[in-house]
């Protein structure tokens, strides 16, 4: 699916066709986790919300006050874990990883905070599921879109 | 009521995009005045709703359909005003609103009885043309970035700077925030319209309550400053990278009045 993915510098008709019509965005009232990864230097957050039917990732959702690459990035990742099991939803984090190397740096910081989102969500479910009482879970990025913080491990909020 | 002020928000885009989607400038013009006047009834629903002790969001649910007419596009419209009409309550204000848009389906209803007014749309064509500019493709790459980036924080910004007007009690505030969601109604209708001339007009994407809902307005003022800044470098490098003398003046130009809008946003800080 990641093939040809090609953010806006050399825009194609399938990233045209994610900026007009995001898939996947918005909220969802019965996410079974909600999960936020902030740029606290850019105030940037992605926030994802996922549901889930045993290891089937049902449905999913995101929104984002980010830049365009976010969201582009956020629309093809949730349109590629949706119906999937969390085993594939992981190895598409891999494998977008993969697929966006060639990006630039300020890109792949924008898929991070896209996965992070994802992963805050499902630290969300397992934290409900253990019985604590989260609105959602929060992961702040260390690495910013505003490149001067390049560098470190994102951590989460305490 | 919040029910009622998401389909005044969702007409209110309705109105706005017809206008940026329609190519014939008096049906243009006159549907953004009808999308002000519109913009100006959810400002109010807003404050009848927050006096009623009750609160609403930006929560909405609309899909901005490809259309392919002119006629398409104002049948389109035609139905959601017949749709909101059933929604009003019987109070001064809803007697108003109501006027306002019987109003707006006459003028859509003699404007559909011309047949010459139904013209094709191009707005949502995709093909990313600026017919009567010679534009290389990096710099229509480059145009449509910054396009759908600033249309997005337009949007943004008017929905947020009009949260915060609807909450405060400070007259000097007040009139800054009306400052602000002016300039920025003019900036989203200067990119929505280059959006449809390039076949990319689109809908900006929803606002989350993250984004609107502020507890610390001093940071919120300060991040936005460094907001204007960014944007003012971003039409700068697009004002050098559009090699077309009326683009880049223009781009010039909006870059100019962000300096204002920082200005005014520092007196917020005092």
């Amino acid at each position: 699916m990641f093939e040809n993915v090609k953010l806006p510098e050399g825009m194609n008709p399938e990233t045209l066709e994610h900026l007009m019509n995001p898939k996947n965005y918005g909220k969802l009232d019965s996410a079974s986790g909600i999960g936020v990864a902030l740029d606290e230097k850019t105030k940037e957050y992605v926030i994802f919300y996922t549901l889930l039917d045993g290891e089937i990732i049902k449905d999913v959702r995101f929104a984002t006050n980010g830049c365009q690459d976010t969201l582009v990035i956020g629309s093809m990742f949730t349109e590629m874990i949706k119906n999937n099991d969390l085993e594939y939803a992981n190895g598409a984090i891999q494998k977008m990883h993969e697929k966006l190397g060639n990006l630039t740096k300020q890109q792949q910081i924008c898929a991070e905070i896209v996965f992070s989102a994802f992963i805050a969500s499902m630290k969300n479910y397992e934290n409900l599921s253990n019985g604590e009482t989260e609105e959602l879970h929060l992961f702040k990025m260390k690495d910013s879109c505003d490149a001067v913080g390049l560098g470190g491990e994102n951590t989460e909020d305490e | 009521m919040n029910k009622l002020y998401q389909a005044k928000h969702e007409l209110w885009l309705h109105i706005t995009f017809s206008s940026f989607a329609i190519e014939n400038e008096e049906i243009k013009s006159r549907l953004y005045d009808f999308s002000m006047i519109a913009f100006r009834h959810m400002k109010w629903v807003g404050s009848s709703v927050l006096e009623s002790g009750e609160n609403y969001n930006y929560d909405r649910n609309m899909i901005l359909y490809k259309q392919d007419s002119v006629f398409e596009i104002l049948n389109s419209l035609k139905l959601k005003i017949e749709e909101i009409q059933e929604l009003y309550l019987d109070t001064v204000l809803f007697q108003r609103i109501k006027t306002d848009e019987i109003y707006l389906l006459e003028y859509i209803s003699e404007t559909l009885k011309n047949e010459e007014n139904n013209q094709p749309i191009t707005s949502f064509n995709m093909k990313r043309k600026w017919l009567d500019k010679n534009l290389a493709q990096e710099q229509i790459d480059a145009l449509t970035v910054f396009l759908f980036d600033e249309s997005y924080k337009e949007y943004e910004l008017i929905l947020v700077y009009a949260y915060m007007q609807a909450r405060t009690n400070d007259i000097l505030q007040f009139n800054i925030y009306q400052d602000l969601i002016d300039e920025s109604h003019f900036h989203l209708k200067s990119f929505g319209n280059m959006m449809a001339k390039l076949g990319i007009l689109a809908l900006p994407r929803e606002l989350h309550e993250l984004t609107y809902i502020v507890d610390d307005l001093q940071q919120f003022i300060v991040d936005g400053i460094a907001e204007e800044e960014a944007a003012k470098i971003m039409c700068k490098e697009l004002s050098d990278a559009v090699k077309d003398e009326e683009l880049s003046k223009f781009f010039d130009f909006i870059n100019f009045q962000e300096n204002y809008h920082i200005e005014l946003m520092k007196k917020l800080l005092q």
